[in-house]
This record gives structure tokens, C-alpha cells and sequence, in this order.
């Protein structure tokens, strides 16, 4: 038995000022996340300030797109099925996300998966994950 | 789409853009804590039925009950699946419905011919995806658990009749973990084979069927809670799920998505 997840309409996403320069990356194919320079530490969704420990001093980085499934759930129930996951990257952080272009019957919790950018309905592309 | 499958906008919060493009909705958040407590814990299916089948041997007694089946480990793991790894008997029903308690002074509670039950301790806690530490397996409850039983000053062992939140079957197995039922991973083991059954299970819950079985009103799932609740310590539980002499009950609200967000709030409850 397979199903075969492709690419499902997505809307876009609503870009606001603090999150602009992720959005501009994502239409160039690129994928950032904010480390703190004070803690050190990665976080997403991105934050002007760290929401560790406070600071104000976030930069932007490439992450390297690589990340493994912390969880995952295929909607069956849907007009077009697809599934939800939250991909923990190789920088740290975990992110809500979708699979794509997989076979919903074999995507495992700790497979590995690599960025992908689905277009959007009239907005910036988004990052998906696919089987590495 | 009904309510538990269609994407859920929480407006304009800053964390919504991330969110809702990906289509969450409310079963496939608590799916994938489902999902995660399976690969960590061995947790299965069957095992999170027997919550399912639990609140349906509770609802037939229940004349208001939305759905009185009783319904069998197979039944539950054999309805379709909706969002892997909740089959459709793992999801809550959809109702209206509402409650209201009335809290008063001792003074005048002692005036009134009805047996007094107060509270022994409460808990509150707002859980988030904290910057992206995602831990869907550890919910609000584990900090409301130890906050009311401290106040109460007693323990999940003294507890003799419990009412937990139950959007999803996964909700009570980590409701009932975080709050010191069992410890984290043996949800499975301490639901199966009949646990939570009142008059033969160890921990009796929602006596009323729950949300899984009776009525789930929307965002209001947890007043039913406490009003059973304050039923088993009166005494005025149906006669069939009656805790005898129930003396010491706990009620657990869970509100918004364990898979994003969410607000938990514990009352520990004793009758005077």
C-alpha cells in the first residue's frame, strides 16, 4: 500500500516586518533561522528578541536545510490528503512544517528530510521537507 | 470540514504565519503527539483505546449521552483513521452544550442542604512550542499536577475519582502521566485492560462518557469536567459509575492544541 504525497495548494503566508528578511530568503530558495549572540542559542518561529534569554542581539543565519521528522501525522481526512510534521534542524530548533513528495506510508519519526519551497497563492514560497 | 479537521486560525499572532500555511488542525496536532509518545514510549493503538472503551462503558448509563455504544478495543482501532494515529473513535464528539457551577462562602454552604465540596488545591500553566524546543510529550499538566497536589497537600494515589480533558484519547494518556498517575511512557500499561472502568478499574474518570463519549462543547470541554466531578463527591453520579464514598476527586481542563499551545488548569476537590 502507498499514497504518494505531492504538492497541494498553499495559502501564503502573512509577512510582517520583524520576519521580512526569512520571507526574502525563502523566494531565493534559502532558509533562515535567528541564533542569539549572547546565549547562543537557535530558535524559531523567528523573534527579534531571544526568547531565551531576553537579548536583542539575533542574527540571521543559513541554516543548512537538513533536519530529521520529530513527529509527524498523515490527514487522511482531507480533500486533498497531506501531512503535518514538525522537523527538528540540524541547528536546533524544530519547526512545524509539511512533507512533501513522499510516500505517506513510509515517512518515519527520525527519518532524515532536506528543505524544500512550495509556492504560495499570491505570497512568499514556503519551506516543506522532503526524504533526504 | 467539521471543527476537529479544518485548519485552525488562531488570528494574528506572530507565530500564525509558521503555522497555519501547513493546514494544523485540531486532530493532527494531537496526532503527532500521539505519533511521538508511539516512538518513544512503544505506546499502541490498542492501548490508547482502552480510554476510548473506558468512557463508553461509562456513557451507557448516561440517558444524555451524545453516543452510548459500548464499544470494544477492535471497534475503536478498526474505525477509520483520520489523522495517523487517531482513528475516529480516538477524537471527542461534537456538541453544544455548556454548565455552570455556583461557588459560595463556607458560611452559606453550610446553610444549604447539599453535601459541601471544596477546593483542596489548584494549578494553572500556559505551555508553548518555547522557540522552537518543541516537547509535545510533556503538557501544561505537568506543572498544574504539582502545584495543586502541593496546595492539597496529598497525592495521585489518595485520588479516588478523576475527570481529565479527553479532546482525543492521547489527551488523558498524557494528562494521567503528567499529573503523577503513572510515570512518563507507562500511560499505555496503566490505561489498558480496563483502568480507568469505574467499580473495577484503579483510577474511575469521566463517569459521565467525557468528551469522548457525552458532550464536548466547544472550548467549554472542561466545565463538564468539574461538574462530574463535584457529582462523585456528592454521591449523585449515576449508581452504576458511583466511586463509594468518594471523598477526594481531581478535574484536569485542557485548552488549545497540544500541538502548538496550551492552557491547563487542575482543581483538587474534597467533600467536607
Amino acid at each position: 500500500m502507498s499514497m504518494i504525497i505531492g504538492r497541494r495548494e498553499m495559502p501564503a503566508p502573512t509577512v510582517y516586518p520583524e520576519t521580512k528578511p526569512f520571507w526574502d530568503a525563502a523566494a531565493e530558495g534559502r532558509l533562515l533561522v535567528k541564533r542569539c549572540d549572547d546565549c547562543g542559542e537557535h530558535h524559531h518561529y523567528p523573534r527579534a528578541a531571544c526568547p531565551f534569554c531576553g537579548s536583542e542581539r539575533t542574527q540571521w543565519r543559513q541554516a543548512s536545510g537538513q533536519g530529521t521528522i520529530y513527529s509527524f501525522s498523515v490527514m487522511r481526512r482531507a480533500d486533498v490528503p497531506y501531512v503535518m510534521a514538525y522537523v527538528t534542524l540540524d541547528e536546533g530548533p524544530t519547526m512545524m512544517s509539511n512533507i512533501v513528495d513522499a510516500d505517506a506510508d513510509a515517512i518515519r519519526v527520525g527519518q532524515r528530510v532536506a528543505v524544500r519551497f512550495q509556492t504560495t497563492e499570491g505570497g512568499p514560497p514556503l519551506p516543506v521537507f522532503a526524504p533526504a | 470540514m467539521a471543527t476537529g479537521t479544518a485548519p485552525r486560525n488562531y488570528g494574528p499572532a506572530p507565530d500564525v504565519p509558521f503555522e497555519l500555511p501547513y493546514a494544523p488542525t485540531t486532530v493532527n496536532m494531537y496526532a503527532m503527539a500521539a505519533m511521538r509518545h508511539m516512538h518513544e514510549h512503544g505506546t499502541t493503538s490498542e492501548q490508547l483505546a482502552w480510554i476510548r472503551v473506558a468512557a463508553s462503558h461509562h456513557a451507557q448509563h448516561n440517558p444524555h449521552a451524545m453516543v452510548r455504544d459500548v464499544v470494544t478495543v477492535k471497534d475503536v482501532v478498526g474505525s477509520p483513521m483520520i489523522a495517523d494515529p487517531l482513528h475516529r473513535l480516538d477524537c471527542c464528539v461534537i456538541s453544544d452544550g455548556g454548565g455552570a457551577l455556583v461557588v459560595v462562602r463556607p458560611e452559606i454552604a453550610r446553610t444549604l442542604k447539599r453535601p459541601v465540596v471544596k477546593v483542596l488545591g489548584t494549578g494553572e500553566f500556559v505551555r508553548t512550542q518555547s522557540g522552537g524546543k518543541v516537547d509535545l510529550l510533556t503538557t501544561g499538566a505537568a506543572w498544574t499536577g504539582k502545584a495543586a497536589f502541593a496546595e492539597a497537600g496529598v497525592k495521585p494515589t489518595d485520588i479516588q475519582y478523576a475527570s481529565i480533558y479527553d479532546s482525543f484519547t492521547i489527551t488523558v494518556l498524557l494528562t494521567l502521566e503528567d499529573l503523577g498517575f503513572c510515570a512518563k511512557g507507562a500511560g499505555g500499561r496503566f490505561v489498558s485492560d480496563g483502568n480507568l472502568i469505574s467499580g473495577t478499574g484503579r483510577l474511575p474518570f469521566n463517569t459521565d462518557g467525557g468528551g469522548l463519549c457525552n458532550n464536548h462543547p466547544g472550548n467549554r470541554g472542561g466545565m463538564t469536567k468539574v461538574v462530574e466531578a463535584v457529582r462523585q463527591l456528592r454521591g449523585e453520579a449515576h449508581p452504576l459509575v458511583q466511586v463509594p464514598d468518594c471523598r477526594l476527586a481531581l478535574a484536569h481542563g485542557t485548552g488549545g492544541s497540544l500541538g502548538t499551545r496550551h492552557g491547563s488548569a487542575t482543581l483538587i476537590l474534597e467533600r467536607e
